[in-house]
């Protein structure tokens, strides 16, 4: 991640802090960790088109 | 019209570089951010399982505007089945001929579905190097495509999570103009019953993220 990734400053993470992002107990710890699981990026692959395990899952939920 | 299934994968400017460099840890607010948008990218691509819908009945809130709103919608999940909550979704965005909503930013940008913010947003997406399932066949500019491209972004799910800038760069281009005038619709629409929360989720964290973002 280069030098840019850190133009976030204190006074926007203090905002979002205080703005109330919702903080979710129960299901959405749930839901969330669910996420985080599903997020994690297939190493193996090189740079370019990678199937993760987030993108079967987004396509697997988004069929009808 | 209903899968929306606009991703697959971020591409590196600097592969080398980023597979050597340790994960960095995302933020508990990314973290929050990035479950709302993947929260709403699930319910808004389609309509929840009934094994989503048992997730979401166990969802509660803080005392902020958006928790309230989370505990909202648990409680409308809880006063209703799958099934019902599909009819809801097809009245509100499939409809007979069209749902009572077109969550497409070309329409609520230009009144046509599948203009210029379209190809916009998918000369983006190449550049990110972010393509959609083909055998989705809706335009990817969905309301729950790019909240799904949105939290993708924040939490890793193409890549490395990608910079502030980045996904600033894509909210302001693609999200901010419509969104939420999509959602506030969403919160009124007639068919609207379950999803009403879920506009007011979509509200809340558009204004949060619009502020946010202006702080970078």
């Amino acid at each position: 991640m280069s030098e840019d990734a850190r133009t976030d400053g204190p006074s926007r993470r203090n905002f979002l802090q205080l703005a109330g992002l919702g903080t979710v107990a129960g299901g959405v710890a749930a839901l969330s960790a669910g996420e985080a699981a599903a997020l994690e990026p297939d190493q193996a692959t090189g740079p370019g088109y990678r199937e993760t395990q987030h993108i079967k899952t987004y396509y697997d939920s988004a069929k009808f | 019209m209903v899968g929306v299934g606009a991703i697959a994968a971020r591409q590196y400017s600097s592969s080398a570089e980023q597979e050597l460099a340790p994960a960095e840890p995302v933020a508990e607010e990314d973290r929050l951010r990035a479950a709302a948008y993947a929260l709403l990218a699930r319910l808004l691509v389609r309509p929840p399982t009934a094994e989503s819908l048992d997730e979401v009945r166990g969802l509660s809130g803080d005392q902020s505007d958006l928790g309230q709103a989370y505990t909202a919608l648990a409680s409308a999940a809880a006063s209703r089945d799958a099934e019902t909550i599909g009819r809801e979704y097809h009245d509100l965005f499939i409809g007979v001929g069209r749902g009572e909503l077109l969550p497409y930013a070309s329409y609520y940008l230009t009144g046509f579905v599948n203009g210029k913010p379209l190809a916009a947003l998918r000369s983006t997406m190449r550049d990110l190097g972010i393509a959609r399932d083909p055998s989705f066949k809706d335009p990817e500019d969905h309301i729950g495509a790019l909240m799904g491209i949105m939290a993708g972004l924040i939490s890793g799910g193409f890549g490395p999570p990608a910079t502030l800038a980045t996904q600033r760069s894509f909210f302001d281009a693609h999200v901010a103009p419509w969104a939420t005038h999509l959602f506030g619709d969403l919160e009124t629409a007639k068919s609207a019953a379950f999803y009403r929360p879920v506009g007011t989720i979509g509200r809340l964290l558009m204004e949060i993220e619009e502020t946010a973002f202006r702080m970078t």
